[in-house]
């Protein structure tokens, strides 16, 4: 009941008290000097900012209109969105990958935020979007990469390469039913790929939660080019919860690594697999060189629930199975997982599709195959 | 198309709709953004209001038990006192003189104020959401209208509010992303969170 009185004791208050505010200079764009995007227009929308008892919420609707000033075809921009008076440990960012945008061509960034925080905090802008990378056709990047975005945006751009030859292969060989066909296997296994809610925590309640029921290993997928194996890793299990993963690998190639994404599944009782997120490791203290082995580890904990809307009930976690979803070497280059290996492995059906997947499931949604399979030939 | 009241929506975030009422209110909330929106900032809200709990507690019963006993003993105290009824109308009515009725009012002013200092009620200058402090917990996770990072009460969110096709991917390293195709724009977005 009292969480009842509470919740309407609030909504009489934002009855009272919610007034909308104009945004003034609540959102500031920064693009450097020399940088190969220029901001064209700014585009608030409905944003604003309203009181909410003793708190202040900022609902940003901002619509970017960005031009390419740079001689190369874009393929992907990062905006770093900071709003770090309100949540000091905390970051966001906004990425658009799979673009193709010529020179002098402009194309929108839409970023939808939403921040709640004390109303007595001080003034000055309450978010600044910042460019932390732009990837070009050549895969070059411009960028202070604070979010390591050149890497994420390369990985990208090479599964949107890898889906778009698979697709375009199937054209040739079966034509537009075939392409057809693809699509409607691919929307089937979206909408089939089992899906877990999962809540990511790091600090306090890390370290001081409930005693680990049990330490859990990983069983590893193994893939026939992958250039990194993983050799052992284990987390700790506590109920729904898995903390503090590592896993160590081993360079197999002959190159120096830079950094390793270990994706990883986890099963329930009934031995259903979901998706549970990644590992990364990387940084000046993840050095891999040709032949070492080094040691992925993060020390947070990942809770499992069952997708609901009402909160879904808790997912025992019975077993963990990893692969190497991404490797970028120190020259700059990227390996991922060829899709063959990954349909191999039956991880299609729980792996979320890569964003060059979506794009092409949403036009062939709403376009039909022809508009897709025209939108294929232009690469 | 006709929206729950904010009360409506409010009682939806705290889980205490009655079953028809949910299922009624969830119905609206799959195609309408904005209310969904609106239950997001409830629940967050109420989150935060959880704080308010801690606030020292006020003993109303115990200052509206000493009040009436301090105003009692007042009363007693003009009763043992009292003499003879007083000549003119105010006599003739049985009330106190105007001397005495001032007296005892502001006996009674002091009695309530010094109730009040002994058991004031603490001013709110603590909200429910506080600058976060360095080593609170942050936690991240997927809500229905987008990402959500929650520190020491305040909250960052990304919302996809244009798509309702929406993948999501935690990264063990304090990430959280979701990516969707902008239905405005036909680009796909990719939101991420991150907690260092």
């Amino acid at each position: 009941m009292s969480s009842k009185f509470a919740i309407l004791f609030l909504a009489g208050i934002t009855a009272l008290c919610a007034q909308d505010a104009p945004l003034d200079s609540s959102v500031k764009i920064n693009l450097p000097a020399d940088s190969p995007l220029t901001l064209i227009s700014t585009d608030l929308g409905e944003s604003h900012v309203s009181q909410r008892g003793s708190a202040v919420v900022l609902d940003l609707d901002v619509a970017l209109t960005l031009h390419n000033s740079s001689p190369n075809r874009v393929r992907g921009v990062t905006l770093l969105v900071a709003a770090q008076e309100a949540t000091p440990g905390g970051k966001a960012s906004v990425s658009v990958p799979s673009l193709d945008v010529a020179p002098n061509q402009n194309f929108p960034v839409r970023i939808n935020l939403r921040l709640l925080r004390p109303a007595q905090m001080g003034g000055g802008p309450l978010v600044q979007v910042n460019l932390d990378g732009v990837l070009f056709q050549d895969y070059s990047f411009y960028g202070p990469n604070r979010l390591d975005s050149r890497r994420t945006m390369t990985a990208w751009e090479m599964q949107a390469q890898r889906d778009r030859k698979y697709f375009k292969s199937i054209l040739a060989a079966r034509g537009i039913e075939g392409l057809k066909q693809a699509m409607l296997e691919s929307l089937n296994r979206q909408a089939e790929r089992p899906r877990l809610d999962v809540q990511v925590s790091r600090g306090r309640a890390v370290a001081s939660s409930a005693v680990a029921d049990h330490t859990a290993r990983f069983a590893f997928l193994r893939f026939p080019d992958e250039p990194v194996e993983p050799v052992e890793g284990w987390a700790e299990i506590a109920g729904n919860e898995a903390r503090n993963p590592r896993i160590d690998v081993r360079n197999l190639s002959s190159r120096q690594v830079r950094s390793v994404e270990i994706d990883w599944i986890v099963s329930d009782r009934q031995g259903k697999r979901y998706m549970a997120g990644s590992v990364p490791a990387s940084g000046p203290e993840f050095n891999l060189k040709a032949g070492s082995t080094s040691r992925v580890l993060q020390d947070t904990a990942l809770r499992f629930s069952h997708l609901s809307k009402d909160g879904g009930a808790p997912l025992s976690v019975t077993g963990m199975t990893g692969f190497v979803g991404q490797v970028e070497f120190a020259d700059g280059k990227v390996w991922i997982p060829n899709r063959e290996s990954l349909a191999n492995a039956q991880l299609l059906g729980i792996l979320e599709p890569s964003p060059e997947e979506q794009r092409l499931l949403d036009m062939y949604r709403k376009k039909g195959p022809k508009a897709l399979a025209d939108e294929l030939n232009k690469f | 198309m006709m929206h729950p009241n904010p009360s409506t929506l409010a009682l939806y975030a705290g889980q205490d709709l009655s079953w028809f009422a949910r299922r009624r209110t969830e119905r609206h909330l799959v195609r309408c953004s904005e209310c969904s929106g609106e239950v997001q900032a409830f629940a967050a809200a109420h989150r935060d209001l959880v704080g308010l709990n801690e606030l020292p507690a006020l003993s109303w019963n115990r200052l509206s038990g000493e009040m009436k006993a301090n105003i009692r003993l007042g009363v007693a105290a003009g009763e043992c006192v009292r003499g003879a009824p007083t000549a003119g109308v105010l006599g003739w009515l049985g009330i106190m003189s105007a001397t005495r009725t001032m007296a005892a009012c502001a006996g009674l002013m002091a009695l309530v104020a010094a109730g009040l200092f002994l058991e004031r009620p603490r001013p709110a200058t603590v909200p429910a959401i506080v600058p976060s402090v360095a080593g609170e917990n942050a936690v991240l996770r997927a809500t229905a209208g987008g990402i959500e990072l929650n520190q020491g009460g305040q909250t960052l969110s990304l919302l996809h509010v244009r798509s309702a096709d929406v993948t999501y991917l935690a990264g063990a390293q304090g990430s959280m992303r979701a990516g969707y195709v902008d239905s405005d724009t036909g680009n796909v977005t990719i939101n991420n969170l991150y907690v260092q």
